[in-house]
């Protein structure tokens, strides 16, 4: 410590400077941020805290009050809001279950010079406006659809395929499947296949070394995809409205209704709140099972406590 | 009747010696090429092998053979007497340290060196003991909590080693581990892996392109070519004796000059090229008559130079190009009339013309020079 004594201190210290030119470059995103999700999110937050006085009026902060969460918190928003859980939770595991053959059959057995191609086949329909492509899948479902020909003349009858949740739960997984591939690409195109074979050459059959290294190492891939499926899944309502009809709607539809139909925008912004604050837990639910999966792989290698050994080469 | 038999199998087939290596017509076709070309050769149990050529001679191909990640598309491939036939490689009883290490990015160091011991006869109580054993070996022991990301080069090389190691193979497979390595790391590193090596006993098949490290370290060298081995032999006797011109140019540098054969008499060949005649004791590998085209091999420590011409046998008049100081020797580089440059070294005592562009003479002994068909 004396030593230190006249010695001028370090100038790099933990604190960086506040530069105004610098921080002039995050304008324009802060910008974007603000007038396209903070103010809108405020508003929406504010609304739902009144009510709708009159037949002509969408909305009045005349009144403050926290009654129309409770109007939202009805059995019926309840019963389609458990249906959209249920259908978000079951598409985004099966775009999981889906995607990572895809992704891994792309990224690890495609020859490179096919990747882009390959790559291009899975966005090209993503880069489709999102209602045409629904609306295509409502042909192939329909009673005169070629589908429904195959199955009358396999003597099955004609299928009442559409307008169910079935149709809405094949939608979904039609329309937000790319946003899973490409984050599982992206991880296991990373992934060295010199680690698999230095997996192999210690001894491990390709299903543990799949297990022991792909997997782990993918994990970032993996929690990317579920959240960008299951987050704009949650909100969709263009799926259940060209596909589900009135048994296989979902949350979203509610809200677009309320402000659209209804023109009641004090309840439609409770519903939208809620529906918010219910993927955010759901998001933060997904993360501790994240953690906790990470936590059980760490603690099935965790064969090698070197309580003993690294003491003593700290010591050496 | 039991000597009989003991003669029989070291004819017939390869005796179970833990840590032999017998590769026998192995080839490898990729496309229409030959990547190994009926390839033999037969490593001894505990030496140190080097596979050493050019990129793209085989020899991390025959490496990757040996290891189980390519399957020979003609031959076999014995490991301690067992035929490897399809064996995959987490069947095979040898490890592999990668060029670029491959340590799993998503353990700590103790994770990684655990990692195979799991697929090996070890007790779950005694992992902890045998990583702790091979992290020591390596002197890496303080680092077994770190992640490798966090290690230099020269460490997780260590670690790949040590990673390899653990599971005591009795054939380790090493594919350029030290390409990465700066200079006077890698020189430090290759004493110690040959010292390792020299007290484990396991025998370790080196892969690399740099000759000088397969000189430091190998019992024998393997030069390999166009998917075939050149030559194979102890340092000395690859550096003394080239089999081949091919060899002779890629182990230490040499002087080639083109020529033919004039006379061919016993002890004694002598051949013309342009500008000088030289006269050769060492018998040529392949047998050469008069005629024959040949190349003929100089070592540069060999050249003696001397001001003046001279027209004698073994001397070659030049002019002198340049003199470079390389630590304890010197290279003087001259070139003859025709435009071949010859290269010679010698000792910095030696007396030399100074002024660049005089007239002078190399010249040889009969005994260095050698003789290969063109």
């Amino acid at each position: 410590m004396t030593a230190d004594v006249g010695v001028a201190p370090l100038r790099r210290t933990g604190k960086r400077r506040w530069r105004w030119n610098v921080g002039m470059l995050a304008l324009p995103v802060g910008a974007w941020l603000v007038f396209f999700f903070i103010v809108p999110f405020g508003l929406i937050a504010w609304y739902s805290f009144g009510d709708k006085p009159s037949l002509y009026q969408t909305h009045s902060n005349e009144i403050l009050s926290l009654d129309r969460y409770f109007d939202a918190l009805d059995p019926t928003f309840l019963a389609i809001f458990g249906r959209t859980l249920n259908i978000a939770v079951t598409g985004t595991v099966i775009c999981l279950l889906v995607a990572f053959p895809i992704a891994y059959w792309m990224a690890v057995k495609l020859p490179a010079r096919f990747q882009g191609l390959v790559l291009g086949l899975v966005l090209v329909p993503y880069w489709t406006n999102f209602l045409v492509r629904t609306i295509g899948w409502r042909i192939t479902l329909s009673p005169e659809s070629f589908l429904a020909d195959i199955s009358r003349n396999l003597g099955f009858g004609t299928p009442d395929w559409l307008y169910t949740s079935g149709a809405v739960q094949l939608g979904v997984v039609y329309n937000y499947l790319p946003l899973m591939i490409l984050p599982l690409y992206v991880a296991l195109e990373r992934l060295d296949h010199r680690l698999l074979e230095a997996s192999r050459d210690l001894g491990a059959s390709a299903g543990e070394s799949f297990r022991r290294v792909t997997v782990p190492l993918s994990l970032p891939g993996i929690g990317a995809g579920l959240l960008l499926v299951f987050v704009p899944l949650m909100g969709d309502y263009i799926t259940p409205a060209v596909l589900g009809g009135a048994s296989g709607s979902m949350v979203g539809q509610m809200v677009a209704s309320q402000f659209q139909t209804a023109q009641n925008w004090a309840l439609g912004s409770a519903m939208a709140i809620v529906l918010m604050l219910a993927i955010a837990l759901a998001v933060i639910v997904f993360g501790l099972i994240f953690k906790v999966i990470g936590a059980l792989i760490a603690r099935s290698e965790r064969v090698t406590v070197l309580d003993d050994g690294v003491a003593e080469g700290r010591t050496a | 009747m039991t000597t009989l038999d003991v003669a029989t199998d070291t004819v017939t087939q390869a005796p179970v010696q833990p840590g032999r290596v017998l590769l026998s017509g192995v080839s490898k076709v990729y496309g229409k090429s030959y990547a190994v070309q009926n390839l033999d050769l037969d490593v001894r149990a505990g030496e140190f092998i080097s596979l050493l050529g050019p990129s793209g001679c085989g020899k991390t191909t025959t490496l990757r053979m040996i290891g189980g990640f390519e399957y020979p598309d003609e031959g076999t491939i014995s490991i301690s007497g067992a035929e490897m036939g399809q064996l995959p490689p987490h069947k095979r009883p040898v490890n592999t340290v990668f060029q670029a290490y491959a340590l799993f990015p998503h353990m700590s160091v103790a994770k990684n060196v655990a990692y195979g011991l799991r697929y090996a006869d070890v007790p779950k109580g005694a992992i902890a003991g045998r990583v702790g054993d091979a992290l020591a070996m390596v002197r890496m022991k303080h680092l077994a909590d770190r992640m490798p990301a966090q290690l230099s080069g020269g460490q997780q090389q260590r670690i790949a080693l040590a990673r390899a190691l653990v599971k005591r193979p009795s054939v380790l497979l090493l594919d350029e581990p030290m390409s990465a390595l700066d200079r006077k790391l890698r020189e430090e590193m290759q004493i110690e892996l040959k010292l390792l090596q020299q007290q484990l006993g396991t025998t370790f098949v080196f892969v690399t392109h740099d000759q000088e490290e397969a000189m430091t370290m190998s019992d024998r060298i393997a030069v390999m070519n166009h998917g075939r081995v050149e030559q194979i032999g102890s340092p000395a006797e690859v550096y003394d004796a080239p089999a081949t011109s091919y060899v002779a140019g890629f182990i230490g540098q040499q002087n080639f000059l083109t020529g033919s054969v004039t006379a061919a008499a016993a002890g004694t060949l002598t051949v013309a090229v342009p500008g000088a005649t030289l006269a050769s004791s060492v018998p040529a590998v392949t047998p050469v008559s008069v005629g024959d085209a040949v190349t003929v091999a100089v070592r540069p420590e060999n050249v003696t130079v001397t001001g003046g011409s001279s027209a004698a046998t073994n001397a070659i008049p030049a002019t002198l190009m340049g003199v470079s100081q390389l630590g304890s020797y010197l290279q003087v580089v001259t070139m003859t009339a025709e435009g071949v440059k010859i290269v010679a070294r010698t000792n910095r005592s030696v007396d030399l013309p100074t002024e660049l562009g005089v007239p002078v003479t190399c010249s040889w002994p009969a005994e260095a020079v050698r003789v290969y068909v063109a």
